[in-house]
């Protein structure tokens, strides 16, 4: 690890014990979960280039999943973490064979009507799911092996404190892995990551079903926070949270989604508390970075540190934020 | 399931159908033109409906339409105008965000102003009633909407492949660059396109709302059968969103009669299939 890397890795260490001393607990995990989520929708929209507007198919689909499997199984949690990881994927891979046959816009808006579906689907068939109220009755949990109990939210922001850094790691070792440099060539141009013949509607499909078990597997763990599966767990208002925090958190970079799901769940928290129509706020903070910061807050960081010295100066290899590398792309 | 509830069911299903036509032409020029879903279609339709209603306790009934259609196309433009615009030069991705942005904004506009709760709103005493088609009795109200619907969206298909304007805009959706390389003021084109767009579904919103009455969510429930519209029809092809529009209207709606549960999924497992057999869409080019 070079020193940044160390640096950078410390902070996140720090982040995660400091947290639940600045926020309630449970907002603490629900920061970490999404940014796991994050994290899923960063590898294909941020390193691959495709942006899904229905990572809440997966996620809901996996909440449901373990919601009915500790309901009715009495399933152990390890079991059900594993479960919804393997239906946000395979669920993934299904739909995705679907949508990456068309890209841009048609993807997205594919990736949208899907969403839907499950939406309506989840909505309608009340015997199940419980429609419009919810899934309830999800059972106190318990760390099977170790009989360690996780009914206290601070012991439950603990446990989810370290299944992400897991997800984490996870989520490094591909993104620096042969496979994740593929990833980017096919952001880059996908026509040239074709033409030195990589597959790239092969990679784009594994791109998206690993994205589906990491967002499955975040699933699974919002659906165990609250002792209910809420109807919004799978609706398009968390696919576009989820876009929203990867968004402001900064494209293309392994951070971005923390520091996105952690500035998006405080400030609703902070906000919401205040003032109900606190969307409202959401909508223009993402028309203001849209419009005048697109690198996020990792590009805002940057800026900041450019400013304030001449000690500043790109590391080796830094690599241009993926705002900026998109724009060349204009049009196409 | 007897001849007059069938009847019904079709009836309804082209009502909706030719709304989602409407709706689907709108986002088909914008997408093909200016190369965005505009997600904020749908809000911009639920705003048509809320002008509508407090449009028509001032001026009438048709001056609530109007009202609707010109606050709608006038939102429309300066959206385009301040805010996609400086967006062109950038990947597609941020404009959709753009107007995903818009679209919370909107909503939760609508919710300060005309409140959280449903609004049902009646059509003007003298589409009253329903009319005896033979068959079965049917709103003639509904009727009404299915005649101007229908009107709007020919209008628009003589209108882009008959007129000079409309030879621009598919010369624009053809080749922005080539386009403008020939004179023509393209900024100029994509913001009357992009007003007219969401001026149509404005339009909608305000002709729908004493069927449907009004919601804040109307604007979202409705935006993912739009989208179904478009990527079902094909690219900026205007007949494909009319035949694709009726489609969608008339399956979800004899699905709503034959297994209501079923009805929304039908639609969605419908456009899976059309898209597999035709990635292109049903009338698509490419």
């Amino acid at each position: 690890m070079t020193r940044g890397a160390l640096l950078r890795f410390g902070l996140l260490l720090a982040a995660i014990v400091a947290l639940p001393l600045a926020v309630r607990p449970v907002v603490a995990s629900e920061i970490w979960i999404f940014a796991i989520a994050g994290m899923a929708l960063n590898l294909i929209f941020g390193y691959t280039g495709m942006l899904s507007f229905g990572q809440a198919t997966f996620f809901g689909l996996a909440a449901y999943t373990a919601g009915l499997m500790m309901i009715h199984w009495h399933a152990p949690l390890l079991v059900v973490l594993a479960a919804g990881t393997v239906v946000g994927a395979l669920a993934a891979a299904a739909i995705g064979y679907v949508c990456i046959q068309r890209v841009g816009t048609y993807f997205i808006m594919l990736t949208f009507g899907f969403n839907q579906m499950f939406f309506f689907i989840a909505y309608k068939w009340t015997a199940v799911t419980g429609g419009d109220d919810g899934l309830p009755g999800i059972p106190p949990l318990a760390l099977g092996p170790l009989a360690i109990r996780l009914d206290s939210s601070l012991r439950y922001y603990v446990f989810v404190a370290a299944v992400f850094l897991l997800a984490f790691y996870a989520m490094k070792r591909i993104v620096d892995s042969p496979l994740g440099v593929i990833f980017q060539s096919i952001r880059e141009n996908p026509g040239r990551a074709a033409a030195v013949g990589y597959d790239v509607k092969r990679y784009k499909w594994i791109a998206f079903t690993i994205a589906g078990g990491f967002t499955g597997f975040a699933g699974v763990l919002y659906s165990m926070m609250f002792g209910i599966v809420p109807l919004e767990s799978i609706s398009w208002i968390i696919s576009g949270d989820i876009v929203f925090m990867v968004l402001i958190g900064g494209i293309g970079n392994l951070y971005g989604p923390l520091l996105g799901a952690a500035a998006f769940k405080w400030l609703s928290e902070a906000i919401s508390v205040v003032w109900e129509r606190w969307p409202l706020i959401l909508g223009v903070a993402l028309v203001l970075v849209v419009l005048f910061l697109r690198g996020g807050l990792v590009e805002a960081f940057r800026r900041l540190r450019d400013a304030l010295g001449p000690r500043a100066r790109p590391e080796p290899g830094a690599k241009l934020p993926v705002g900026i590398a998109a724009e060349t792309e204009a049009g196409s | 399931m007897n001849t007059s509830l069938l009847a019904g069911a079709v009836l309804n299903g082209m009502v909706t159908g030719m709304l989602y036509a409407l709706m689907g032409v709108g986002l088909s020029l914008i997408l093909g033109l200016l190369n965005i879903p505009n997600f904020a279609h749908g809000v911009l339709y639920a705003l048509g409906a809320y002008v509508m209603i407090s449009g028509a306790k001032a001026f009438g009934f048709l001056g609530g339409l109007l009202a609707a259609i010109v606050a709608v196309a006038m939102l429309g433009a300066a959206i385009e105008y301040f805010g996609v615009r400086r967006l062109y030069r950038v990947h597609p991705d941020y404009i959709l965000l753009l107007s995903f942005g818009l679209s919370l904004i909107l909503t939760e506009s609508i919710i300060l102003v005309w409140g959280p709760v449903g609004i049902t709103f009646q059509p003007p005493a003298l589409l009253t009633g329903a009319i005896d088609l033979g068959v079965t009795a049917y709103p003639k109200y509904r009727l009404v909407v299915m005649v101007v619907t229908t009107v709007l969206v020919l209008g628009c298909y003589l209108f882009v492949t008959r007129t000079r304007y409309g030879a621009i805009i598919r010369a624009g959706i053809e080749d922005k660059e080539m386009a403008a390389a020939l004179g023509i003021n393209i900024r100029r084109v994509f913001t009357l396109t992009f007003a007219a767009g969401t001026g149509l579904a404005g339009l909608g919103g305000a002709l729908m709302s004493p069927v449907r009455g009004l919601l804040p969510t109307m604007g979202i429930d409705i935006l993912p059968f739009a989208f179904v519209v478009v990527v079902l029809g094909g690219l900026g092809s205007l007949p494909g969103a009319i035949l694709a529009g009726l489609l969608v209207g008339v399956v979800q709606s004899l699905m709503t009669a034959i297994w209501a549960p079923g009805a929304d999924a039908s639609v969605f497992a419908l456009m899976t299939l059309g898209i597999i057999a035709r990635p292109q869409g049903l009338l698509g080019q490419r």
